[in-house]
Formats: structure tokens, sequence, C-alpha cells
């Protein structure tokens, strides 16, 4: 087992090697470089030809493309993200102070969304063709089918503006106390509409595989041991469903560090996600590689971690 | 015969199926009984109800399947008092704790696919310790001595190691094993194998019955063996019921349906089976027609269309049992007092 997470985690490098060439040459080939970026327009149509030069030579433009994606790389494993353009901050420190947050938002979503979710689609079938599972089948075809932007609207009108619950965005009171408790709040319509996604889909999921697990003959089997129905079905059934829907919970890990640049948006929760957002609106380069190399990494994690838990799960993936 | 040398009585068992609007009439209608120790092979055609009847007894039916009508009855001993006493299977809620306290420890069962009878994520070890303690109170310890050593009984070899296993660690004749296995670690009175050969090799095959055979021979146990296989029946037999669309429509000895089968349906099946120095280009009989539609609802005798005997009067009226006087019982209008073939 050990061997096999050693070999799963080496693999990673290579992988994670050709993406960051593939995303540094793709942004190469946008029009455009660096220096037209940084600076205002009606800045750079003053500057003299020999200048632009100048400065091209000080930034390390005028040097061959393999030589500058080595600079780049080895930057990047120093911890050193480059500038942003648009904002002129150190990217490492833009990270930093929004990181923690989104982590903190979408941690929280995937987890209760993964425990509602699948906790749902057991009980859905559990009790197939019953009034709980038409119930709870409608209540998810409806989450599937509604994008999250409309249920985030939704509730800030509910929750915030006419209840006055809840606050309507942000991250934190102004100039109030910082610690969980009082920032809890604010996560709450933003957790709630992360995480209605993934119920409905992980309840949709867990149903189906569930019902098809029942139906194996190793479930039978079970049942002539004279096992309490509640035995077989977690024991027996709950145990060989969870292996294809831990791949779909595993997949959502990326958005744990990415943020949903939706739920972000419209709760106006400065997170990693609306950072994202405005740099490839603002066509901040530096930021937007960044961000999808972080995205791009934690992706590649997260189909590691599916291939480790579905070995945990699964004794014939295990052996090989 | 006392009453005692029977285990199981099966009696007008009627279990419908529920399949869209159309009731499926699976099993309509069936008569049995597994006396102690000895072996019923129940054979017929796929579809003729044989492993519908053996699941009903042991109320491991898909929801939409119902025992409608008739009576299942097994002898047991009382674990109180000792007495022998006798229990309606028929009438115990399904997933209730009467019904599932003879699961497994009074009728045990193993499936026609091993390949995927076992559950993939657990040692072939604790699936069949969750057998034995879920029935009987025994430690983890002499458990796991106990099964290493019916595994080794059962011709497994290395049964310390074999016992850590997952089943895809096993060939399919290897899994039959271990669902044997599971099926016998707590002794049951009656064991029902449904079609435990049809989904191994030749070779398997004959090390798999005899392995049945050896259980029971050991363990005292009675068998339903359900096959359509005509040679198995001869091998292992000592009693055969013979189907036909959700009937019996034959039951004796071994001998009995052998050397004198009856039913014109039997007689058919008995012509249908290759036997050794047949002529290379001598035909194989075969049975006219198809089995009909499951959901048919007939007038008279179900084999009526497709049977070299039948005479108007079939197709009009139901047949019913008769028992000849050695016991064994028909069930076809040529037979039945005061038919004009009766005593041919």
């Amino acid at each position: 087992m050990l061997k096999y997470v050693l070999r799963k985690l080496v693999a990673l490098i290579p992988k994670l090697l050709a993406i960051s060439l593939i995303l540094f040459v793709m942004m190469d080939l946008l029009p455009g470089d660096p220096l037209t970026r940084a600076m205002n327009p009606d800045t750079y149509g003053q500057l003299t030809e020999e200048l632009k030069e100048q400065y091209r030579e000080a930034m390390g433009l005028n040097k061959p493309l393999p030589v500058r994606y080595l600079n780049w790389l080895g930057n990047i494993l120093k911890g050193d993200f480059g500038w942003s353009t648009s904002t002129k901050q150190n990217i490492g420190n833009m990270l930093a102070g929004r990181f923690p947050y989104t982590v903190e938002l979408s941690l929280m979503s995937v987890v209760i969304g993964s425990f509602l979710g699948i906790l749902f689609g057991y009980i859905a079938s559990i009790f197939k063709n019953t009034i709980i599972d038409y119930g709870l089948t409608l209540c998810s075809v409806i989450g599937v089918s509604v994008p999250n932007f409309f249920f985030g609207i939704v509730f800030l009108l509910a929750f915030a503006v006419k209840l006055k619950w809840l606050p309507t965005g942000g991250r934190m009171e102004v100039g109030g106390a910082t610690d969980f408790f009082h920032r809890f709040k604010f996560m709450i319509l933003p957790i709630m509409t992360q995480s209605i996604g993934l119920i409905a889909a992980l309840m949709r999921y867990t149903r189906s595989t569930m019902l098809d697990v029942l139906n194996r003959d190793y479930i039978k089997t079970a049942r002539s041991k004279g096992l309490r129905e509640a035995t077989v079905n977690f024991k027996h059934g709950f145990r060989n469903a969870m292996i294809p829907v831990m791949t779909i919970v595993c997949m959502r890990i990326p958005m744990i560090v990415g943020g949903s640049v939706v739920v972000e948006s419209v709760f106006n929760y400065p997170g990693t996600g609306q950072m994202s957002l405005t740099a490839l609106t603002a066509g901040d380069i530096p930021v937007v590689m960044v961000t999808t190399m972080v995205s791009a990494a934690f992706t590649l994690a997260a189909s590691t971690i599916v291939d480790i838990v579905t070995a945990m799960l699964d004794p014939r993936i295990r052996m090989e | 015969m006392a009453e005692q040398d029977y285990i199981l009585k099966v009696n007008d068992l009627k279990t419908y199926f529920k399949v869209g609007k159309k009731t499926v009439r699976a099993v309509n209608g069936v008569t049995f009984d597994v006396k102690r120790g000895k072996t019923l092979c129940i054979v017929g055609e796929s579809g003729c109800g044989k492993s519908v009847s053996a699941h009903s007894v042991m109320q491991l039916l898909p929801v939409n399947g119902k025992i409608v009508d008739g009576s299942v009855e097994l002898m047991t001993k009382d674990p109180e008092t000792g007495e022998m006493r006798t229990i309606r299977l028929d009438q115990l809620p399904r997933s209730g704790k009467e019904m599932r306290q003879i699961r497994g420890k009074e009728i045990a069962m193993i499936f026609q696919d091993p390949m995927s009878s076992l559950n993939p994520v657990y040692t072939v070890g604790s699936q069949i310790m969750e057998n034995l303690r879920n029935h009987e109170k025994i430690s983890r310890k002499e458990g796991r001595e106990k099964i290493i050593k019916l595994l080794a009984e059962l011709g497994i070899p290395n049964p310390e190691i074999r016992y850590d296993q997952y089943p895809h660690e096993f060939s399919g004749g290897m899994k039959q094993r271990i669902m044997i296995a599971i099926a016998m670690i707590c002794n049951p009175t009656m064991l029902i194998a449904d079609e435990p050969t049809t989904a191994l090799d030749v070779t398997i095959q004959a090390q798999i019955l005899d392995l049945i055979r050896k259980m029971q021979r050991e363990h005292g146990t009675s068998v339903i063996l359900i096959t359509h296989n005509m040679g198995i029946v001869a091998e292992i037999a000592d009693e055969v019921a013979v189907m036909y669309m959700g009937r019996v429509v034959e039951f004796g000895t071994l001998k009995q349906i052998f050397t004198n089968p009856l039913h014109p349906y039997t007689k058919a099946l008995m012509r249908s089976v290759p036997v050794l120095g047949m002529k290379k280009d001598e035909e194989l009989a075969t049975i006219e027609g198809s089995t009909p539609d499951a959901s048919t609802v007939f007038n008279g005798c179900e084999f009526a269309d497709r049977c070299e005997f039948a005479t108007p009067e079939c197709s009009k009226r139901f047949p019913v049992d008769t028992v000849m006087e050695d016991g064994h019982r028909v069930r076809c209008l040529l037979f039945e007092e005061g038919h004009p073939n009766a005593e041919s």
C-alpha cells in the first residue's frame, strides 16, 4: 500500500512539469508581451523604440523561450511567484491574504456537501420508490439543474435583504472581531450556495450506485446469512457504492483552493476565486498563470487522492 | 412414514411477481417435500420457476415478488426445549428476526455464480466469519480455527493464508468452495444449491458436486439442488421434482423418474439428453415449440401445446396431481382416474 502511494506521488512530478510547460507556452503565444500588459497603453505608446528595447532587455524578455520558461519555473519553485501587473503587488502576498479564507469556506462546503449528499442519496436508495425517495429526487433534480448563482441571489434576497438575519457579503465586520465565530455568519450563505450543487449531484449519484450495488449477487449472499437489513445495506451495500462516489467527492478538492468564482463574486467574498476572476478581466497574466498552476496542481493531487482512496476501499486495485 | 422424516414441506406454493401492470405467476402451485439427510433435485428448463421456488423458501425474493398462497413448513428443533416443531416459513415477516435466525443457520444457500456472489471488498475469511458469528456465540480466534478447518475439509490448499485473501484472488471453483464454506459453517439442517455448477467448467463441476455430497454425508444435511442438467440429477438425487411453467409436473424417487417417467414432459426431457454410445448421425430429440411467455394465462395444462399425447380436453381444464401406488406423483390428465389411458 505504501509503495502504491509513493509510486502515485512520484508520477505527479512529470505531469506537473508538462502542465507548467504547456501553460507557459500558451501564455507566450498570446498577443503582446509582459511589457505591453504591465503598462498603461498610452504610456507604452509614448515610449521610444530604444527605451522599449531597454525595458525588454532588463525584464529578460529577449531571451529565448526555454530560458524564460526555466527562469519562471525556478522562481516559482523558490516561492517567488512574481508581481501582479494590475495591482503591482507581490503575487505570493496576494495569495497569502486570500488563500486561508477560501480554504476555510470551500472546505466546509465540500465537507458539508459531501456528507449531506451521500446521506440523502443513501436514504433515497433505502426508501426507493416511496414518497421520501420521490421528494429527495425532485429536490436533487432542481439542485442539479438550477445554476448556483441563482440560489445565491435568492438566499441573499431572502436571508440578508428581507429577513436581515445574515450579512449580504464580505468576510468580516469592518473594525469588528476577526475570530472564527464572528466570521462564521458571513460564511453561512456562501456555504449553502456552494454546497447545494454538490449535495444534489452526490445524492443522485449515491442513490443510483447504491441501487446498482443492492442488485448484486453478493447482497443476496449477505441476506442469505440472516444479517439484519441495515447491516446488509450498510456493510455490504454502502461500502461498495462508495468506491465510485469517492471519485466525485475527491474531484471537488481543487475547488477548496481555487475557490468558487461564482459564489465569491455573488457574496463579494475576497478569496482566490475572486482574485482569479479580477486577474482574468484585467489581463493580469502573471496572476492568471499562478492561479492556474495552483488549480492544476491541486487537480492532479485530487486525482492521486482518488486513486489512493479507491485503493483503500477496493482490494482489487490495491493489489494490482 | 413418520412426520419427523421430513425437513421441509412445500404445499401448493404460489409466488407471483408484479412486473409493471402484469402479474407473472412464476411459481403457481408447487408441492414437494425434502426428507431428512436426502437430496431433492428440482429440474426444469430456464424460467420454469425452480429458482423462485427455492428463493421463496428462504424468503429471498425481490421486492416485487410475493408468496400469495400455499405453505412452507420447516421441521426444526426448538432451541430451548429440544423438541421438534414446525415453523410456517411463509408466514414469517421477510426480514424479521425469526426468518433471519433461520437463514444461514437452519437453511443455507449457495448460488449460481460464485464470481459475483462474494463481496469483493472483504476477505473470504471475514465473509465466512460473518455468518458464523451471526448465529453462534464464538470468539474470533475459535471461529477462525473452525473456519480454517472447514476450508481444509473443502480442499482449499493453505487455508491459513487463503483465509485473509480477497475473492478476486480465487478461481471460480475455489470461490464456490468458499460459498459452500459460508453455507456449511453453521451446520445447517438444509442446504439449497441453486445451479451451483452452471457457471463452472466441467472438471470443476464434478469436484463441487462431490463436495456437496461429502458435506451432506458428514453433516447430515438435507439438500435441495436446482439444476437443468439431467446428468447431475442422475448422479446426486434421491428424489426428483420436474417443473414446468411454475408447477411440479412430476415428483418421484430418482429410480421412478429415470426408469419409469410418466409425464410426457419428463419423457421428452429424458429423450433430449445425449447418451454415451449414441450414433454420430443420430439426431437428439428436441421438445417441439418453445416455452410460453411467463405471463401467459392458461385454461388447461400448460404443456398441452407442446405435448405429443395431448387430447382436446387437455387445454380445457387443469390436471390434478395423481399419486401412484408407489408414491410416484404426476400431474397429467392421462393418469387421472377415469381417463381411458389411466392404466397405460
